[in-house]
């Protein structure tokens, strides 16, 4: 999972808490699902049993707020090797979108009226996209490229499923 | 109730046996913005061509601040289209050899403007669009976002109720296509103007608050953004 390996990343700048890493996170990619703080704890036990981080403080008595902890070298290592690789053009999860709209034609349901809702949605959130001034630190406008780009994928595919589904309908 | 800045009534249109439109029936409001999308082929430019006035529907009414079209003179129907409705189409459709600032003040003169006040006014426009500086330029020296920049000033200048834009990016590279949007959204904006888009661009769609969706000359749905 690539949330371990950007934890990675985000003390590779240098020890920090758990919470510190939540919001580098969360500033790295502002327009995504902010990182649960029991996403980041889970993660960061799991890099520490692995030897990738390790607790470098730990004030006595503490909750696990009061822990700083440190990239390790094998996890320096692990980084680099996880930035080298591309990721594999998979088709992983199928997509909720998918989902719904292979559902709502298998049921009956009205899928020209779910794909319009869902282009609406999307139409919106590309525009609030658009509408954030461009950002002065150098990635988040790299970030919101990537989720424009794939919403607009997104809708060009829903263009072809609707067409697909009106066809079938003519042809009944 | 106010009275729509575009009504579309029931309109069909023949290319003399292909049938573009089906009875399609829209509203746009005051100060509204519409895109107006669907797949290549589907009506789109028919339906801003009827809504224009350049094309005359086979059925159906367009009403323009409440004014049916049909029911106008020729002479009133063309000084409606000159100080009601502006236009943007893919290709700036600027009058070649002619300085931008002469270019933009043109409909102000065809509406009876004195030149010194069309001049004026067409400068303040270029400001607006950003390219004040290129005012006594003649289009072939322009990139093709300029000479787009310029066709928004001059389809806003007579501050017409409503832009009626075909594509008004489809001949720009993105980013230039957006910088052009951008100038027109926020154009409209200041004028109050509505305007409607007519775009397969997704990303120019985004920036209306309204889709109207065609399908084959037919509404397929309209949804609020
Ligand atoms: N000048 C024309 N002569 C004949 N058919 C035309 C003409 N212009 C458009 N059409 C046809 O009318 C239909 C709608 O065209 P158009 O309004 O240009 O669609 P869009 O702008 O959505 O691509 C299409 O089938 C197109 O082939
Ligand atoms: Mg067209």
């Amino acid at each position: 999972m690539a949330t371990a390996e950007l934890v990675l990343g985000l003390l590779s700048g240098g020890p920090a808490h758990g919470y510190d890493v939540k919001r580098g996170h969360d500033a790295w990619f502002p327009d995504s699902r902010p990182l649960a703080f029991g996403q980041v704890y889970t993660t960061l036990g799991r890099l520490e049993r692995d030897g990738l981080v390790e607790v470098v403080e730990k004030t006595s008595g503490g909750g696990p707020d009061r822990t700083v902890y440190a990239l390790t070298g094998k996890g320096r290592d692990h980084l680099t090797d996880w930035l080298t690789d591309p990721v594999p053009p998979a088709w992983g999860n199928a997509d909720e979108i998918l989902r719904k709209l292979v559902a709502a034609v298998r049921t009956g349901g009205d899928a020209a009226a779910f794909v319009a809702r869902q282009r609406a949605s999307h139409l919106r959130r590309i525009r609030e996209l658009q509408d954030n001034p461009a950002e002065q630190d150098p990635t988040s406008p790299i970030v919101r490229d990537y989720i424009v780009a794939h919403l607009d994928a997104d809708l060009r595919w829903l263009d072809g499923a609707l067409d697909r589904i009106s066809q079938q309908e003519v042809s009944e | 109730m106010t009275t729509p800045a575009l009504e579309l009534t029931d309109i069909e249109y023949k290319y003399r046996r292909n049938v573009a439109l089906r009875g399609v029936s829209l509203q746009i409001n005051p100060g509204e913005i519409v895109a107006i999308t669907g797949a290549s082929g589907c009506g789109k430019s028919t339906l801003l061509h009827c809504a224009a006035g350049i094309l005359t529907p086979d059925a159906g009414a367009v009403r323009v601040n409440g004014q049916e079209l049909a029911s106008l003179s020729a002479d009133d129907r063309a000084a409606l289209r000159r100080t009601q409705i502006g236009v943007v189409l893919q290709f700036g459709q600027l009058v070649p050899d002619v300085k931008l600032v002469d270019n933009v003040a043109l409909p102000l003169l065809l509406a009876g403007h004195s030149r010194s006040e069309a001049h004026v006014q067409a400068l303040e426009w270029l400001k607006q669009v950003g390219i004040e500086g290129e005012a006594d330029a003649v289009p072939a020296e322009l990139s093709g976002g300029q000479n787009q920049r310029a066709a928004v000033a001059r389809a806003l200048v007579t501050g017409p109720s409503i832009v009626l834009a075909d594509e008004p990016t489809g001949s720009l590279d993105s980013r230039a296509g957006k910088e052009l949007l951008e100038v027109l959204v926020q154009a409209a904006r200041y004028r109050g103007t509505a305007l409607v888009m007519v775009t397969h661009d997704n990303l120019v769609a985004a920036s209306a608050t309204r889709e109207i969706r065609l399908r084959d000359g037919v509404v397929q749905h309209e949804v609020v953004l």
